[in-house]
Parts: C-alpha cells; sequence; structure tokens
C-alpha cells in the first residue's frame, strides 16, 4: 500500500517524448493519475503513452508558438497538476553569443511554459488545489562555462514559479520547481555526444557522490509536489544532485 | 567571408597562452597547450559566429589543422 495517490488527477505533462517527462508520465499514471502528454515528437509521445499504467491522451505540437498553445488549451479538461519538461540545452559562451541564441533557448525554456500556464489561467483550465512543477536545473544557482544562457533561462522559470506561488495561493494551487543535477537522459546523451571529449565526460560522474540521476529519480519527486499530501509546499525548489554541491570543495 | 589567413589569426587570438603568430593553417590546433573541452567549444562557437555554421562533435574530430577546421566550415557554409 502506497502513502501517496494521484487517483483522480489529470495531470499535463510538456516535454513527454522523452527523459523526464515520460518518466514522469510512467509514474504518474502509476501511482492513478490521468496523464496528457505534448511534445514534437508523435511517434515518441505514443511510446510514452503506451508505457503508461492508465489510457493517456497526446498531442503533439510546438508550443513555442501561441496557437499550438490555444490549440492543446482549448481541448483540455480541467487539470489537477502541470508538469513543465520541455527543454533544450547548448553551450554557447558568453563572448560568441548571437540573439538567435537566447531567443531559442528562452522560447522554449521559458517563454513557452509561461504562455501555456497564461493561457490555462485565462480558460480556467486549473482545479483549486492543483500544483504546478517546472523542471529546473542546478545550474540556474551553479552555472557552467559555456552554459549562459540556459542557466539564465531556468533562473528566470524559477522566478516565474514564484510569482505563480503568489498569486495562485488563494486558490490553494502550488507552483514548485525540481533543480537536478545531471540525469541520464537523451538530453544527457546528446551533450556527452556533443563533447569532443566525450570518454571524459563520464568522469564527471566521481563529482556525484550518489552519481548521476536518473529519470526516475525526478520523477518521483514530481509526483510528491503532485500528490495532497506535498500541500503545504508552495514557491520553492528541490535541489537533486546527488551531493553534487555538498562535494563542490573538492571539485 | 573570412580567409584562410584571416582565420588563422583569429582563431589564434581566442586561445589563452598562445604565442602571437605561432599558428599557421597547418598548425595541428587541438595539440596547443592546454588543449580542453572548453577550447573545443569556443571553437565550435568561433565558427558558427563568422560562418553560421555549428560543428558538431563528430565534424570537429574529422579535422586537425587549421586549414581542415577552415575548409569544413566554408563547405558547410555553402
Amino acid at each position: 500500500m502506497t502513502k501517496f495517490s494521484l487517483d483522480k488527477h489529470i495531470i499535463l505533462i510538456t516535454g513527454a517524448s522523452s527523459g523526464i517527462g515520460r518518466s514522469c508520465a510512467v509514474e504518474a499514471s502509476r501511482m492513478g493519475a490521468t496523464c496528457i502528454l505534448t511534445g514534437r515528437n508523435e511517434e515518441e509521445l505514443k511510446r510514452t503513452a503506451g508505457l503508461c499504467s492508465t489510457p493517456a491522451t497526446i498531442f503533439s505540437g510546438d508550443l513555442t508558438a501561441l496557437d499550438v498553445i490555444q490549440k492543446l488549451v482549448s481541448g483540455l479538461p480541467k487539470l489537477d497538476g502541470v508538469i513543465h519538461c520541455a527543454g533544450i540545452t547548448h553551450p554557447w559562451p558568453i563572448k560568441f553569443l548571437k540573439p538567435e541564441h537566447i531567443k531559442t533557448m528562452f522560447d522554449i525554456n521559458y517563454t513557452a511554459p509561461v504562455l501555456l500556464t497564461t493561457e490555462l489561467l485565462q480558460k480556467n483550465k486549473i482545479n483549486d488545489d492543483a500544483s504546478f512543477i517546472f523542471i529546473s536545473s542546478i545550474s540556474a544557482q551553479h552555472p557552467y562555462y559555456g552554459g549562459a544562457t540556459y542557466a539564465s533561462s531556468k533562473a528566470a522559470i524559477e522566478a516565474f514559479s514564484k510569482s505563480l506561488a503568489i498569486e495562485m495561493a488563494p486558490r490553494r494551487v502550488r507552483s514548485n520547481v525540481i533543480r537536478p543535477g545531471l540525469v541520464k537522459t537523451r538530453m544527457f546523451d546528446e551533450a556527452k555526444g556533443a563533447s569532443v571529449d566525450s570518454e571524459n565526460f563520464d568522469q564527471y560522474e566521481k563529482f556525484y557522490p550518489l552519481g548521476f540521476g536518473e529519470a526516475e529519480d525526478v520523477s518521483n519527486a514530481a509526483c510528491y509536489l503532485l500528490s495532497k499530501e506535498s500541500r503545504w509546499i508552495t514557491g520553492t525548489e528541490i535541489k537533486m544532485d546527488g551531493g553534487l554541491i555538498l562535494n563542490s570543495k573538492k571539485n | 567571408m573570412m580567409t584562410l589567413e584571416e582565420f588563422t589569426v583569429n582563431l589564434e587570438k581566442e586561445f589563452e597562452g598562445v604565442e602571437p603568430g605561432s599558428f599557421t593553417p597547418d598548425t595541428h590546433y587541438r595539440d596547443i597547450k592546454n588543449w580542453s573541452s572548453i577550447y573545443a567549444l569556443i571553437v565550435v562557437a568561433f565558427v558558427d559566429l563568422n560562418f553560421n555554421v555549428i560543428l558538431n562533435a563528430t565534424d570537429l574530430r574529422s579535422t586537425n589543422t587549421i586549414r581542415e577546421l577552415y575548409d569544413l566550415a566554408v563547405q558547410k557554409h555553402v
């Protein structure tokens, strides 16, 4: 018997075609939630839906386009939770930044989740006591070389989450952030593949006392934040880094 | 478009501790002192800024000299 249940919860998950988003769908459905999955890759969304323990609905589209957000929201039932997982990363040293680098990063990592949230509220698609979760990154507080736009976009969404928590508190709607370190996902593989010294990439794991994370580590925390057992938690961040920051003096 | 000579001179300026004028088109850029993944990141960003071309890790590994890097950037720029 499990303590937490998401029975009768309807959850919207962005970036559900892979990685943390997929894992959130699988774990939330295992706890009884009905999931609505969004992402750009329809085939991968179907795969995620097939992994869910309850029937899932999919919506494929690019949420950086406002008309796509409006189309998605218009067809949604009222939600008990939203997990914003969609995101990209690409390293660019500040000296070499171009406007399009900043725009692309912020369009996907900041503007899309903000405008989706706005549209959900405008169209009254959020139930009282609902829970918003934004997947951020440890880099929002601890940036890395080349990560200026990525870390900035995540810091921005963290500030947005706090604002949302304040504005929605009268309805007991909560908003929180999960701030993971390196998690073994497709994004992780892409970062590793883009690294010229990919052999050395694995050596970063030695800085993680508990090793790199798994997507399930993050989705388990997300499920807790979705559940009513976390009803007193809002406007905060859960850092999940396998002890990386504790160990930082040795790095 | 930037010439090979300009590319060589300007790329050299991006690396700390490299003696000015030591780079030639035939320099193996990954053999420079203190080469690291950060330098690789700088090379990718430098090529993007000047050629609007994004090289991946495989692209980089396929080149050794500055001339080969330049030729690849020009080829992908088209």
